[in-house]
């Protein structure tokens, strides 16, 4: 129910910068999530939207008022924190009724609403625990429902699903993506966990080292990453990016040769390209090496070559098996070779 | 194998419990030496010769009550102490809690401020705050009591709340923030709470402090009017009847047993909040 604007957003602490020309625009209603390595500044952007840090630069809008000098109490986001921050000498049942009290909803409706929020996290049975006596995972579950029992502007979520195993992360996943559909509210949303990104997200924010590398639907995310940082971050096992030459619409590296490409670009360029876009043995093959690693997982086989000095990951056939050392060839998708610019990392289009 | 080291553990733990009970008895004769003394006739006191298994007596205990204002002295004790500590926390848990969590100039410099008081020999401020009560019409009155205990032990009370706040994760006070809680709301609901056990502590060493207090007690005190159970026990050593030793005993032993329980109650606490208050800073 809420539009966020950030412009121009920096933070630093003295000479360390924390987050910096951060730009985005959060649309009423969308999900968006950000994504990103360890000490990228996700959780200090979230704290700037929730008003607990204020920027050193820029400014935040929401629907429309500028919202950098309004205290966090007076916006009204709900956060998840990354630690929980469950209030420590009051029950469960308090904790997630703590918000009711503080922002003078009905004393009736108290009740119901607890319950029901505690029910959309399986907690029912422990409303009258304290949190020292709660699993991680508990704890977790009881930090989202307090942030749920109101029905806020905006839910800021840092990392709500980290400490659950994957058989209730991939249940609340789809409990907490209901909620937010049904609840209509703008949610932002941060993890370290692609999956969770690519299944939750309407948009996806990718951030490394305190910048912005990239918003986009997950789709254009995974099919058209904007610099290498990203290609390599999504996907699992990640994309394989091989440094070599472009010459005349040929990219040559050792043991790999790709033809057919735009032949306005040439020089240092990264060859991009998913192991899930490769076929092993194809006749008019693209890379020859030998057999360094072969995994079988089940439904699917990785098969790791060697070309050159390089190592390079390619989804196999589930049957597929093959000695060490053997020599073997593979063909890439024409249509999904990623190319960039060695120098910068950028996308050459 | 298995079990000669299970035996020689037996042993070692038999060793410990001697040692230890060795050493607890050898702290606590002297109390019980104390409440022997208290409970014994004057005459067996101050024979040259020690009596070591002495005849019983409530001599003292009637000499105490009957002839001597315990009652009052008692009464004005626990007034000033209680009244004292009730104003140290109403004092030292804001300005706990602002020397945890807000940044400001000189921040630092005021928590040294603070702790320095406990630094300073009292006897240099006798004078000059006996004057000040003089001109304030407080002396002998508890009043003048309760502020000078409290102000002796605000600076420690201070700092051991402190230490506790500081271990509150600043997350804390962020989700209470967006939950929409106030400064107010957010201190009353949410750190009191959370450091009550350090407030225990101070408030039952900042108690200890003021039933031991002497110095202040007897320059202030002039009359039973405020007289407490510390300088009551001066008053058994002068006069006609000669130091009466038995009494002195009585009402030592009388104002050492609530102390001890309570210590004792609160013992987990207590080692806590005096490492803490040691080793944060
Ligand atoms: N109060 C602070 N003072 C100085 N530097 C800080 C402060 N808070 C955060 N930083 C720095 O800012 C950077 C971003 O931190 P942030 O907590 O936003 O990372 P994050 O993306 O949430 O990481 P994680 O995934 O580990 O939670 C880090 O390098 C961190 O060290
Ligand atoms: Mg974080």
């Amino acid at each position: 129910m809420a539009r966020i604007e950030l412009t121009e957003i920096q933070k630093s602490w003295g000479p360390i910068i924390g987050v910096r020309d951060v730009n985005i625009e959060i649309a009423d209603e969308e999900f968006v999530v950000f994504l990103g390595p360890s000490g990228c500044g996700k959780t200090t952007t979230m704290r700037m939207i929730a008003g607990l840090e204020d920027p050193s630069e820029g400014r935040i809008v929401m629907d429309g008022e500028v919202m950098n000098d309004i205290d966090a109490r007076d916006r009204d986001v709900a956060m998840v924190f990354q630690g929980y921050a469950l209030y420590p000498n009051m029950t469960i049942y308090e904790n997630i009724r703590f918000p009711l009290r503080m922002r003078g909803v009905p004393r009736d409706q108290h009740e119901g609403k607890v319950r029901r929020a505690a029910e959309l996290v399986e907690l029912t049975d422990y409303l009258d625990r304290k949190p020292g006596a709660l699993s991680g995972g508990q704890r977790q579950r009881a930090a989202l429902a307090r942030a749920i029992v109101r029905q806020p502007q905006v839910f800021l979520m840092d990392e709500p699903l980290s400490n659950l195993d994957a058989k209730l992360r991939q249940a609340m996943r789809v409990q907490i993506k209901h909620i937010q559909r049904e609840l209509k509210i703008t949610t932002v949303y941060v993890t370290h966990d692609q999956i969770e990104a690519m299944t939750l997200a309407d948009r996806i924010v990718i951030m490394d080292k305190g910048a912005i590398q990239q918003i986009g639907t997950p789709d254009q995310i995974y099919n058209d990453p904007a610099n290498t940082f990203v290609a390599g971050f999504i996907g699992s096992p990640p994309m394989n990016l091989v440094e070599g030459a472009l010459e005349g619409g040929t990219f040559r590296a050792p043991g790999i040769e790709v033809g057919n490409l735009p032949t306005r670009h040439s020089g240092a360029v990264t060859l991009g390209v998913r192991p899930e876009d490769c076929t092993v043995a194809g006749m008019s093959s693209h890379l020859s090496g030998t057999v360094y690693g072969v995994e079988p997982t089940g439904d699917i086989t990785y098969l790791t070559l060697k070309a050159g000095e390089k190592l390079v990951e390619v989804k196999a056939d589930r049957d597929y098996r093959a000695p060490l050392n053997k020599p073997e060839t593979v063909a890439f998708d024409p249509s999904r070779i990623h190319l960039f610019d060695t120098a910068t990392g950028q996308r050459l289009s | 194998m298995a079990s000669q080291r299970k035996r020689s553990k037996g042993e070692s733990l038999t060793l410990r419990y001697l040692i230890l009970g060795g050493w607890a008895l050898f702290c606590l004769a002297p109390v019980l030496w104390f409440l022997s003394i208290g409970l014994r006739p004057r005459i067996e006191i101050i024979t040259p010769q020690p009596i070591y298994i002495p005849s019983f007596s409530l001599d003292a205990w009637h000499m105490i009550w009957d002839d001597w204002p315990m009652a009052a002295y008692l009464r004005n004790s626990v007034a000033a102490i209680i009244g004292s500590v009730i104003i140290d926390l109403v004092l030292a848990i804001p300005a706990a809690y602002s020397l945890a969590r807000f940044r400001y100039r000189g921040r630092d410099d005021i928590g040294f401020y603070i702790l320095s008081t406990r630094m300073m020999a009292p006897a240099i401020v006798a004078v000059p705050i006996f004057f000040l009560f003089r001109n304030l019409g407080l002396l002998d009155t508890i009043w003048a009591l309760m502020l000078i205990y409290a102000a002796i032990n605000l600076s420690f009370v201070t700092w051991i709340i402190r230490s506790y706040m500081l271990d509150i994760p600043k997350e804390l006070e962020d989700a209470a923030k967006t939950d929409g809680a106030g400064e107010i709301r957010i201190l009353w609901e949410i750190i009191i709470p959370a450091v009550l056990p350090g407030i225990i502590t101070a408030s039952v060493i900042a108690m200890i402090f003021a039933i031991n207090e002497f110095l202040f007690t007897l320059l202030i005190a002039s009359t039973p009017d405020a007289y407490t159970m510390s300088v009551a026990l001066s008053n058994f050593t002068g006069g006609s009847d000669g130091v009466i030793y038995n009494a002195i005993a009585l009402v030592a032993f009388l104002a050492f047993v609530p102390v001890f329980l309570v210590v004792v109650a609160i013992q987990k606490h207590l080692s806590r909040g005096l490492t803490m208050g040691a080793v944060k800073g």
